[in-house]
């Protein structure tokens, strides 16, 4: 790692203020994609600036939706009781990112505003419909997950919490890299009164998306036959050395089916 | 990593063959690239940072005009040099066809890619899907240096 600075911020707006004076700062969440990164010599900052104690962690109940601060580590939506009763698919996808080093510190707020193509959480977030609430505004998950590694926020834009609105129901199921347990393929199904949305991450080119087939044809029958159906196209999917687009195709089929049982 | 398309442009063939051999057309069409400077007709060398994710690198390499077929085709190749990240290597053939009654050209082209060193061991599971999406905006941007108004 080449030498840095480091900072720990005692409030977001603190932090903005060390990023914007820095050449090359980086914000550090739960670094656990950042520092391998930096250890490995594949970026350099000249200060990072932590937001562990900006006050931006924690989990809570506005109703219709649960609220969870930026810093909460996945070890924490994995065991909350709050996450447990209003969406437990959540608290399951919390318990099956990285392993357990990795949950002890990893954060939604950074995995969400990394984007790595093969997170967990952007399926999450797209399925449910959640809101992202940065230091500057708030944003749909819609028009948050541009491509892969890109997401709408601006440079100096800090997340401070995402919100989820509860949904009927709810399953998360993906097809893991046996040695990173990053998703080959992961499906998140969620039912609303007013349909059902379905979020596919690991495989598409440009990130996470939501796939219109699927969604159509479990919004009129809502189990694991309806998917048989769906056409489900290898074209902007992504190939690699694990696995192809065609099987990721396929892939993406038998997890929504199992996510559909799963609910 | 391989792939083809093929994108028509309404621009006259000539014209579209000498962008491809300008250096400023080429260095705004090079995702990342801080300097383009002409070695000599056909050799180029460059200095390109990118930023994929969290993995940000600087290549300094060269690009090499080969197989000059103008104004029908030419091989573009680079290979670049990234320090402890590593590397890559690539080239497209391209190819030019009047259509149009000559008022446009099909721009139609081939790349290969690969990319070695340290980005491909830790970043292999994603080699293939950025280095197309780089591929792609390098004609992107070109084409939209050619016709601004679209």
């Amino acid at each position: 790692m080449y030498a840095t600075n480091y900072k720990k911020a005692s409030s977001v707006a603190d932090a903005a203020k060390a990023i914007a004076g820095a050449d090359e700062g980086k914000l550090l969440a739960g670094g656990m994609t950042l520092l391998p990164t930096l250890k490995q010599r594949l970026a350099s900052s000249d200060c990072l600036v932590d937001l562990a104690d900006c006050g931006i962690n924690g989990i809570s109940d506005e109703g219709s939706a649960l609220r969870i601060g930026a810093m909460t580590r996945h070890v924490e939506v994995e065991t909350s009781d709050l996450v447990a009763k209003a969406i437990p698919a959540l608290a399951q996808l919390a318990g099956g990112i990285g392993d357990r080093q990795v949950r002890n510190r990893g954060t939604i707020g950074g995995s969400v505003a990394n984007n790595d193509p093969a997170a967990c959480y952007p399926s999450a977030v797209l399925a449910l419909g959640g809101t992202v609430h940065t230091s500057k505004r708030d944003v749909a998950a819609e028009d948050f997950f541009v491509d892969m590694f890109e997401t709408a926020l601006d440079d100096d834009e800090i997340i401070e919490a995402v919100s989820l609105p509860k949904p009927e129901a709810a399953a998360y199921v993906k097809f893991p890299n046996p040695a990173s347990r990053y998703a080959m393929v992961g499906v998140f199904v969620a039912r609303f009164a007013d349909g059902v949305r379905v979020a596919v991450t690991g495989a598409g080119q440009n990130g996470v998306f939501r796939h219109k087939g699927l969604e159509d044809a479990l919004s009129s029958n809502f189990s694991p036959d309806a998917v048989d159906g769906v056409s489900i196209s290898g074209d902007e999917l992504m190939t690699d050395i694990h696995a192809s687009a065609d099987y990721r195709a396929h892939l993406i089929a038998e997890m929504t089916r199992r996510a559909v049982s799963a609910c | 990593m391989e792939m083809n398309e093929s994108h028509d442009l309404p621009v006259p063939i000539d014209d579209v063959w000498a962008a491809l051999n300008d250096v400023d057309v080429l260095k705004n069409a090079i995702p990342g690239c801080q300097e383009l400077t002409q070695e000599s007709e056909t050799e180029l060398a460059a200095v390109v940072k990118l930023k994929i994710g969290p993995v940000s690198a600087t290549f300094k390499g060269n690009v090499e005009l080969s197989e000059m077929n103008p104004p029908h085709s030419y091989v573009i190749s680079g290979s670049g040099n990234g320090g402890v990240a590593g590397g890559a290597t690539g080239s497209a053939s391209v190819q030019l066809m009047s259509i149009d009654d000559g008022n446009g050209t099909r721009l139609s082209y081939e790349v290969s890619a690969s990319v070695n060193g340290k980005i491909a061991q830790l970043g292999s599971r994603l080699i293939d899907s950025t280095a197309k999406k780089l591929a792609t905006k390098f004609f992107d941007n070109f084409i939209a240096e050619l016709t601004p108004e679209s």
